[in-house]
């Protein structure tokens, strides 16, 4: 399989009469994206769109997904897979990729549990999404009395149509850069060891849930899937809850663990092939699940396992099942997690832990306390920082700064390690 | 016989065995583990939702409630789910939720839970 992103890199961003790239610079045209996501019976007639780009004072809460506005432009199926368009697979041809830019939405679906992106001060250095150019879905349901799981299909839906309508409308101009990824499950370099990548993700229910080619997580056995096909949008997010440490649908389009594995492939290890699995609440789910998706690495012949969690708690326990299970078949892993340590980082970091579990990388403490300072512009609805994750009664001060866990920051410990903390080697 | 061990009024009438607990999410958690030392055995993982335990005022665990000796399993999920809570202690903030917010906690919690009551055919 081999996939060409076609990127235009954009700086900027403005509203005008044609929507289109120029020199750097994405024009947008306002009314057509308004009429596009008001198409949607489930959105009501007050839905606005903002612009915000990096270091501009302007917070954006609450944040329900973000997505990389990306459109093929050659080969098999089209972008979002089973959401938007047919449901056939992706991760071959040629893809547009406005890199550098990114559709947020933000909209009230429960009194909690959304996040926050700040593009400036000390809050922009904790989330991904302050160094992108922001399109901004303020949304709001047509009915207040909704079925709440309509209007988060809703608000998921309109984020993706506004992505794939940016690139869409960008298709004609020349890339500035073309990057190719090639993978085949086949190529075995010899005496380089068979690594694949165990992609965990959420699916407890309402806001806690994921999407593969269109088919809800929870009701799957855990399968086979081409990093390629994750670049074209296969795997969407549905969750939001807690902000810090969930994919959203940009870090599965831009997800780290695949791009470095596709780099090393055939220099350091082979990389085989993502197994992506499931995150249920009954134990006989998890159970499957995870005998399941080391049963397929064993067929495989896997020598190692890269195991990205995503979210607390309850996946703990799939993280640690799938660790032991492949540690005693004989295939090595090593874990990515976050860490609910405590705001002194003293507690115990995770809910389950196995003695095979010696190789662990973290993206963070969620726990950890951060005072956001005023911004000048707030798009979305500021008060809700009372009652997000990570909040509490008063963490909105009179003056506008906000004091909040990490958790409240949108993608500040990405388990996919699409995330700005981190340590180097200088 | 498949119960729900809960603290969250909104099963009332929608779960078909519920053992409604009108305390805390940890005592919901503490009458889990007094009813796994006597031979029950968890069905769902009792720290289900992203949610930490001094935001979310409601638990929900569903059982297989028996007698007989002691599923060590599910001792060991609902020990470290209890362990959780307990060094979540010094963390917990005084939550006056506003009946809005409490009634979205209390959804999020069904829904969390709605595919295993489905599974296990609980729900009326």
């Amino acid at each position: 399989m081999r996939l060409e992103l076609h990127k235009l890199h954009v700086k900027s961003l403005q509203f005008g009469e044609r929507t289109n790239f120029s020199n750097g610079v994405l024009t947008v045209n306002k009314s057509e994206l308004l009429n596009l996501i008001s198409e949607d019976p489930l959105l009501g007639k007050n839905l606005s769109i903002e612009l915000a780009v990096p270091g501009e004072k302007v917070r954006i809460m609450p944040v329900k997904d973000v997505i990389e506005p990306r459109w093929k432009i050659e080969g098999n199926g089209q972008v979002f897979p089973g959401m938007l368009s047919g449901v056939e697979s992706v991760g071959s041809g040629k893809t547009l990729v406005l890199t550098g830019a990114a559709v947020v939405t933000s909209g009230k679906l429960v009194r909690f549990q959304e996040g926050i992106i700040d593009m400036s001060g000390p809050g922009a250095e904790y989330t991904p999404y302050s160094k992108t150019c922001n399109v901004v879905l303020i949304l709001e349901p047509s009915d207040p009395e909704m079925d709440k799981h309509d209007y988060e299909q809703a608000c998921r839906m309109a984020g993706l149509k506004a992505a794939a309508y940016l690139a869409k409308s960008c298709a004609d101009v020349k890339a500035d850069e073309v990057e190719a990824f090639e993978h085949s499950t086949m190529d075995n370099t010899p005496g380089l060891p068979r690594v694949g990548y165990l992609y965990m993700l959420q699916s407890q229910g309402l806001l806690h849930d994921t999407y593969l080619y269109g088919v809800d997580m929870k009701k799957i056995l855990p399968t086979l899937l081409s990093p390629l096909e994750v670049m074209d949008g296969a795997i969407t997010s549905g969750n939001c809850v807690s902000a810090c440490d969930k994919n959203s649908t940009y870090s599965h389009q831009n997800n780290q663990v695949i791009a470095n594995m596709l780099k090393r492939n055939g220099k350091d290890f082979n990389f085989v092939t993502c197994i992506v699995t499931n995150e249920n609440v009954t134990l006989a789910d998890k159970k499957r699940s995870s005998d399941y998706a080391i049963k397929l690495a064993a067929m495989l012949g896997l020598e190692g396992l890269v195991i990205t969690e995503e979210g607390f708690g309850n996946p703990d326990a799939d993280l640690i099942m799938n660790c032991w299970k492949a540690e005693r078949l004989g295939i090595k892993t090593t874990l990515l997690t976050d860490e609910y340590a405590g705001r002194d980082g003293a507690s115990q970091s995770l809910a389950d832990s196995c003695p095979e579990g010696n190789a662990c990388v973290t993206a963070g403490n969620a726990n950890e306390v951060i005072t956001l300072p005023p911004m000048e512009k707030v798009f979305g609805f500021a008060n809700e920082a009372n009652v997000i994750a990570g909040g509490w009664d008063g963490s909105l001060a009179g003056d506008g700064s906000i004091t909040v866990e990490l958790q409240a920051i949108t993608g500040a410990t990405s388990e996919l390690g699409y995330t700005k903390l981190g340590a180097y080697t200088v | 016989m498949v119960i729900l061990f809960t603290n969250n009024r909104i099963f009332l009438n929608r779960v078909k065995n519920l053992k409604l607990i009108n305390l805390s999410a940890y005592d919901v958690l503490i009458d889990v583990r007094n009813s796994i030392h006597l031979g029950s055995h968890l069905l769902t993982h009792p720290l289900c939702g992203n949610l930490k335990p001094s935001q979310q005022p409601f638990r929900s665990v569903l059982l297989e409630e028996k007698k007989g000796s002691v599923d060590f399993p599910s001792l060991s999920l609902i020990e470290e789910a209890i362990a959780v809570y307990r060094s979540a202690g010094s963390l917990a903030a005084t939550q006056n939720y506003e009946k809005v917010t409490l009634n979205d906690y209390a959804f999020i919690d069904f829904e969390l839970m709605r595919a295993s009551l489905e599974h296990y055919r609980v729900l009326i």
